[in-house]
Order: structure tokens, then sequence, then C-alpha cells
């Protein structure tokens, strides 16, 4: 292990100096990570060429684009994507850039069009891609190699759906969609399963931008450690609407002392992937509850009884399901080491009850709007991360330390009666909150990080997922 | 023909809740809205679009009465909000206030409104803006507002947002 002070002044692209950021010797029972791998700008540049662009990322709902000449226009890591639904039926992924020019092809979020007109010189490509008019192509003077050049928009390398959920990779190079999600599947299957025809994002855009690294996020979703410091006001309101002083009742919110009477814990999973969980006291305040009968004819007793758990998940490396008020999608964008965008979408079922649908939309805004009374205060925490981690004097930062102590390889008994097979499990009551789930973040972002440096393939077994 | 009396009642009642605000006067503050009062925040669903039913559709906010604001007031004096310590710095500016329909107990009044917003923790400061639609009434408290809806222009947000940022 080389020194902290000489790590800082080698380069970022520098072999050796990659494996010292995390420092992982759990059999030591040491797992630590290094204030560079938030704060150095040569290290964001890097990772959005050997993370980002070299596995699979969420790029949105298939309901999102569910007729027609629907479009949907997303990113991955700092390059813009345009998800289309063509007439034929298929819904392909390509980069949202005209090859005339290289302009940003559609401007719109979303919309539904037969045709995308590129602003700048008018090229126009149909839903499935192909480009159907260079604009004044005759008069141009162009040769015959031009016109037998393809003028048609890039696909992305890869490109496929779970359950309703679209993903995309840059790379040809990444293992088919439900190989790289693995056992994640059984908990996407607990988000996608809950409506009988299917889910939706309810419409209102909640996007902000805060000034800090993406991977204060990627953490955060899994750690039950911070609610009982940073979310403490949000305790107070609770307590007061728990004990009736307050008269703001409309989002069923949860009485939080009663967590702390639960068991729960941490699962890492292969490629990166995590969930946390929590035993439910409260199991009639989530929004699925009323529907529950009929959920748990539908997908089983297994299925039906973990949707009433508490739930967070991450799928490496930006997309998070949060079910632990109302269900709530998460991407995030890094755009500068110390600056991301987040995009919240509140994911319901299809044809859901008028009444359940205000419900989980005042519980879903009471907590995770960045207007609301939880999120504002853990961003507030991942800006002031930002600030002191450039402080890389002070080593190794000593957040993923919680559970190793209890943590076992393999499945718990809670995860072998679901048939899932984690990587590590940790369990206790509440207050255990291991953080052992980021010992998956960033052991995969090491993985991808050096294989990428070195110039070797980020799945060696992958033969290319083709779109 | 709108009496200037009303302008002069919506007027002078917009500036106070914004001067209460700046001030952090919060329970004069609070004291301006009715007991019923709806508090509405809506998201815009597209680039162009603006949410219009607050049961249907994500808002940033929405609370079907006082009840709402007052547990934002808990959570501004708890001292316990990492995003309020310290508190934000702010001024609020009011202006092209139009009454859409005035009545002898009942105004609607549209008015465009910009917040100069300063974290003195980050020392950094951005403006937040819209417009607002106030229904003030006239009861036994005398003109209080029933209902504000307030449009937020610029929806890309800041890592915190909280009612005395709008």
């Amino acid at each position: 292990m080389i020194s902290l002070a000489k790590s800082r002044i080698m380069h970022a692209m520098d072999s050796q100096y990659l494996a010292t950021l995390v420092d992982d010797r759990l059999a030591q029972g040491v797992f630590r990570v290094h204030p560079d791998v938030y704060a150095s700008s040569e290290l964001f540049d890097a990772e959005q060429k050997h993370v980002f662009e070299r596995t699979w990322i969420f790029l949105g709902l298939e309901s999102q684009i569910a007729k027609p000449n629907d479009y949907l226009v997303t990113w991955i890591g700092r390059l813009p994507v345009l998800v289309t639904h063509a007439a034929d039926g298929v819904r392909r992924a390509f980069f949202n850039v005209c090859r005339h020019k290289g302009t940003v092809l559609c401007r719109l979020e979303s919309g539904n069009t037969r045709f995308h007109v590129c602003g700048y010189h008018g090229w126009a490509y149909d839903a499935a891609g192909r480009a159907v008019d260079i604009k004044d192509q005759p008069s141009g003077g162009y040769t015959e190699a031009f016109t037998r050049d393809n003028h048609d928009l890039v696909p992305l390398g890869a490109f496929a759906s779970y359950k309703g959920l679209m993903f995309g990779s840059v790379s040809a190079q990444v293992p088919p969609l439900e190989t790289f999600l693995g056992e994640m599947r059984f908990f996407l299957d607990l988000a996608m399963e809950q409506g009988a025809q299917g889910m939706e994002f309810v419409p209102g855009r909640i996007g902000f931008t805060y000034n800090g690294n993406w991977k204060a996020q990627l953490d955060n979703s899994s750690d039950a450690y911070h609610l009982t410091s940073t979310h403490l006001s949000f305790m107070e309101v609770q307590r007061r609407r728990a004990d009736s002083v307050s008269g703001n009742q409309a989002a069923r919110q949860f009485d939080w002392k009663k967590r702390f009477e639960q068991e729960g814990g941490a699962y890492t999973f292969l490629n990166g992937h995590n969930v946390i969980w929590l035993n439910q006291s409260e199991d009639t305040k989530r929004p699925v509850y009323p529907q529950i009968d009929e959920v748990r004819a539908r997908v089983g007793d297994l299925k039906a009884e973990w949707m009433l758990r508490l739930r967070n998940l991450t799928v490496f490396p930006s997309m998070q399901i949060a079910d632990s008020t109302s269900l709530l999608i998460r991407t995030f964008r890094p755009v500068a080491v110390d600056r991301t965008e987040m995009r919240y979408y509140c994911l319901a079922p299809i044809g859901e009850a008028a009444e359940v649908r205000q419900w989980r939309l005042r519980q879903f805004e009471d907590f995770f709007n960045v207007s609301g009374f939880a999120t504002p205060d853990d961003t507030a925490m991942y800006e002031d991360m930002a600030v002191g981690l450039k402080a890389a004097q002070i080593g190794y930062v000593q957040g993923y330390a919680r559970g190793i102590g209890v943590q076992t390889a393999g499945p718990d008994a809670l995860a072998r009666a679901a048939g899932v097979m984690p990587i590590s499990s940790a369990s206790g009551m509440f207050d255990l909150q291991a953080e052992t789930w980021g010992h998956a973040l960033y052991r995969e972002w090491a993985r991808l990080m050096q294989s990428g440096v070195a110039g070797e393939p980020a799945w060696p077994q992958a033969a290319g997922a083709a779109q | 023909m709108i009496p200037s009396t009303h302008v002069s009642i919506a007027t002078r009642l917009l500036y106070r809740e914004a001067a209460l605000l700046d001030e952090r006067r919060w329970d004069d503050w609070i004291a301006l809205f009715a007991q019923h009062c709806e508090y509405w925040v809506p998201t815009w669903r597209t680039e162009a679009e603006l949410a219009t039913d607050p049961q249907r559709e994500l808002s940033h906010i929405y609370y079907a009465s006082r009840a709402g604001l007052e547990d934002r007031l808990v959570r501004i004096r708890s001292g316990r909000s990492p995003a309020t310590t310290p508190m934000r710095r702010t001024a609020h500016c009011v202006s092209n206030i139009e009454l859409l329909n005035a009545a002898e107990d009942r105004l609607e009044v549209r008015s465009t409104w910009a917040n100069h917003v300063f974290d003195p923790h980050h020392r950094t400061q951005l403006v937040l803006f819209g417009w607002s639609e106030h229904r003030l009434e006239y009861g036994s408290g005398g003109w209080l507002i029933a209902r504000k809806k307030i449009v937020l222009q610029n929806d890309q947000l800041p890592a915190m947002i909280d009612i005395y940022c709008l």
C-alpha cells in the first residue's frame, strides 16, 4: 500500500494508485474508501468512460412511451440519449444526436412524433432511427460516397427491458440485462408487480441539482444510519402527527418509534447492486396495502409479504428504488465531480384508485421531495461532503464499517427463504444500520475503473447484447 | 370596475406576507392564512405544461389546510434540520399585482414574485421566481389568505426548497 501523500501526486490513470482507492480487506475486518473517489476531477472524467459508458444504465419505463411514436429523452452520464417506440412496436435507444453536425436532435424531454427533425439543418429521422430526409439532397452536390454512407441515428451499444424497466448501454460488450441484474430481479419484481395492469410514473417533474459528487446519493439511499441524526426535524414533525398535535395527517406517514422494534438488514449482490430492508410494523400505511389481497393472489404470499417490508435498492451505478414511504425511482446524472443532477419519479400502479393515489402523492411529497421534509437534509450533507472530501489528508473515510462484524457470506435465512443469493448478508435490529451495502458499490466501481484503465474489457464473458 | 380599496387591501396583504417571511416572523406570517387555506406549489408536467390537479399529479408542495404549513414551522424552528442551519436569508419582491375577481368578502389576486436567496453556509445566492395566485377572504379575523397557488418558473431546483424560498 502506497502512502496517501504519495497517491495524491500520482496521475489518476496509474493502476497502482487506482488499486489503493478502495481498501477492500474484509478478511481483516477493513473496508475503506479514499476521498479522491468522491473529489478527484481526473477520476471523474475516467469514470464517465470506464463506469457509465461500460455498463447498463436505467433509461425509463416502457409505459412512458406506451404508444407508437412516443419518445423520451434522457442521458447516460454526459451523453444524450433518445428512446423511441416506432410504428413497428419496437422500442429502440439512440444517441440523441443528429448525424449532420452533431447537434442534439430532440430538444423536448418527451412527446409523440412520427419524425424527428433536427432544428439546425432539417435532417429528419423516423422513430426507428432511419434517416428519411437529408434536406435538399438533390441540389446539394453530394458525392456518391456520401450517398452510400449511413446517415441513420446511431443506436446505443445495447438496449433491453426487464419488467417494464428500460436499460441501455453505450458499450455493446455487456452481459444480457437479466444476467447483469441477477438476483436483483426479485427485488425489482417487488416494485414492478405491485399493479395488476403494470406501473407508471405519476405526472409531475421533480428535478434538482446538488453541489456534490454522485456517490453521495449512491450511498445515501441504502444508509439507514443517518436517519436518527440527519432527519431529526422530520422525526419531530412526525411525532407531533402521531400524537395528533399536528392536524396534517394527509401523508399517513410512519411512526418512527416503531421502526426501532423491527428487524432489518443489508444484502450485497454481484455487479455492484445492493438492497436494504426493514420489517414493517405499520403495513396499513403502505399505499400498496388496500390492494394487497389482489396482489397476493397474483404474485403469491412470498412476494406480497416482501412488498410490505421497507426496501431500498440500488442498481449500480445510477438507479435506485426506495419503497420506504411511497414508491420512488430515483436516477442521478453526474455532470461534474461536485455537481449532480437528480430526477425523482413517483412510481404507481396503472389504474390505481383515486383515493390511494392521493395518499401516495402526499406521502411521496412529504418525505422525498426536495421541497419536502427529508431530502433537503440529505442533500445538505452531500454538499458538505463535497467540501470536506477535498481534504484527502484525512485519509480513508470510515463509512462502510458498520455491520462488518456481523456480516455473513451468502444468504441469511430470509434471503434463502426468498430464493435469492446475495454475496453477503448483515441483519439485526433496526439500530444495526449496517453499512456493508457499500462494499458492493465500491468493489464494482473499482473493478470497472481498474479494468478500464488497463484497457481490459469490463465484462470478459460478454459476447455483446445486440440491440 | 374594481374599487381601488380592493387593490390596496390585496397589495398590503401580499407585501406583508413577503416581509414577514424575510424577517422570519413565522407566527405573524402563518396568522395571515385561514385555517382552511389550501397551499399549492404545482410541478411542471413537461417543459411547457403545468400540473393542474394535485390529487392526480405530483406537487412540489400541497397542503389542503394550514396544518401543513404549521408542520413546516416546526421543522424550521427545530434547530435539527441541516438544510435549515444556518437559515438562508431572503428578499421577496412582489409586483404586477392584479385583481382577477373581487366581491365584498373575497378577492382573487395574481402577482409576480422573485425571491433572492442567500446561503450563508456556502456563501452562494440564487433567485427563484414565478407568479402566485391568492384567494383572500374576509371574515372575523379580517382579510386572510384562503388559497395560495405558487408557480415556480425555474424548477430545476437547488438542493433545498422550503416555504421561505417561495
